[in-house]
């Protein structure tokens, strides 16, 4: 979708999409017409508003969030990968490494 | 999309009978048997009596208060976290970042690779914020300037724009001024520290700046117009006769820019000073006037025999 009709659906102002997208908080892809959002950038954006809105977080505040909440993906991301490794081993291998982070 | 009770005319808390009967008025007047031909009557009568069916069924109601469904009756789309995109990593790739854990990498460790690559390998990733500090002075933030940035680590210099009520401590963005990003992703931003430097005369409280103007004798007794320093130049102020030490004027506006917009005030403390040189019609005059000689101005500050 393009600008409009995101903030269509957030029921915001081009002015404060401006502000997320320079802030950084939002990162749309870029199209020939403009900015292009997808579905996780709305939901992305939905939670700037419960930050700002019910939450009371101020602008430092989200911006600390935000990019803690993308280190943790990016972590996550990467744990799940791992994961995924350790399991396709052998059971032997497997129960040696268990045993390896039950004892830290 | 229109409520159904903007639809109805009614308010949020109206009764079922309120209710009841805007339907029953609209429905008298939009009825399509009583306007022949008329579309546009029909379509109101339509969504008229959606609105009716929805409100006037209380379990219905309550639903649609709650968000449930919408104003159609459809069941409302349960909400997209977006933790949801974020796990899926598809469209969060953009956003996911590898700052947090690239130290996990140890030297030559067979798994370095795995920590300084993102999953899927392909992502692109903004290029990572560089801090950087800088001192102004006091004059220059509060009135705002424009000056150059010489960044640690080369490069041409940075035009650098010190917005008007610049504050200590405050962080200055240059977009795209950090570190490149990878894959084609944009680079990060410079950040840059204000320090502001404390000027001798002004003192900010808030929005507001306090300081001491020097007035002399004459000036005190007789008043008159003064020229008085503010932080955007000197402006005529007048003083009322019999002005004394310690007495502050307020000069509105004449403050920092709030950030919200606006000014904040400045605040002159007027302080007697006696002309620099010894003048002996000063202290002549002084000699005869009796009622000076009479005054106790320590009155009430304990210490007296």
């Amino acid at each position: 979708m393009n600008d409009r009709e995101f903030c269509q659906h957030l029921d915001i102002e081009v002015k404060i999409l401006r502000i997320w997208v320079e802030q950084r908080w939002l990162m749309p892809r870029e199209a020939e017409a403009g900015w292009s959002f997808e579905a996780a950038d709305l939901a992305r954006a939905r939670l700037i508003q419960d930050l700002t809105g019910p939450m009371g977080v101020n602008d430092e505040g989200v911006d600390v969030a935000m990019g803690l909440l993308d280190q943790i993906h990016g972590l996550r991301g990467r744990l799940a990968v791992l994961m995924g490794a350790i399991r396709a081993q052998e059971p032997d291998v497997q129960r040696l490494i268990l045993s390896k982070v039950d004892d830290d | 999309m229109t409520s159904p009770y903007e639809t109805l005319g009614v308010s949020r808390d109206a009764t079922q009978k309120d209710i009841q009967s805007a339907y029953r008025k609209l429905a008298k007047k939009l009825h399509p048997d009583l306007n022949p031909g008329d579309k546009g009557a029909e379509d109101r009568f339509k969504s008229v009596s959606a609105a009716y069916a929805l409100l006037s069924d209380e379990e219905k109601r309550g639903k649609y208060d709650r968000g449930e469904i919408d104003e159609t009756g459809a069941e409302a789309a349960p909400r997209q976290y977006y933790r949801d995109y974020a796990a899926s990593g598809e469209a969060a790739g953009r956003y996911e970042s590898a700052h947090g854990f690239s130290d996990f990498a140890e030297g030559d460790d067979i798994f370095s690779s795995f920590f300084s690559r993102r999953s899927g390998g392909q992502q692109r990733q903004r290029g990572r914020d560089a801090h950087f500090s800088m001192e102004i002075s006091f004059l220059d933030a509060a009135n705002g300037t424009k000056t150059q940035i010489n960044l640690p680590g080369g490069g041409p210099a940075l035009d650098l724009t010190i917005p008007p009520g610049t504050r200590d401590g405050q962080t200055l963005r240059l977009r795209g001024k950090g570190e490149a990003g990878f894959n084609g992703a944009p680079a990060g931003d410079a950040l840059i520290d204000i320090r502001v430097r404390p000027h001798p005369l002004y003192s900010v409280e808030g929005d507001d700046v306090h300081y001491e103007v020097p007035i002399s004798l004459s000036e005190a007794v007789l008043g008159g117009k003064i020229r008085v320093p503010t932080i955007d130049g000197a402006v005529n102020v007048t003083i009322p006769p019999h002005s004394n030490s310690g007495k502050t004027l307020r000069l509105k506006g004449k403050g920092l820019h709030k950030s919200g917009g606006g000014y904040g005030d400045a605040y002159v403390s007027l302080k007697i000073v006696l002309p620099e040189a010894h003048d002996p019609a000063l202290s002549a005059f002084v000699e005869t006037w009796e009622a000076g000689k009479a005054e106790d101005p320590r009155k009430g500050l304990g210490g007296h025999a």
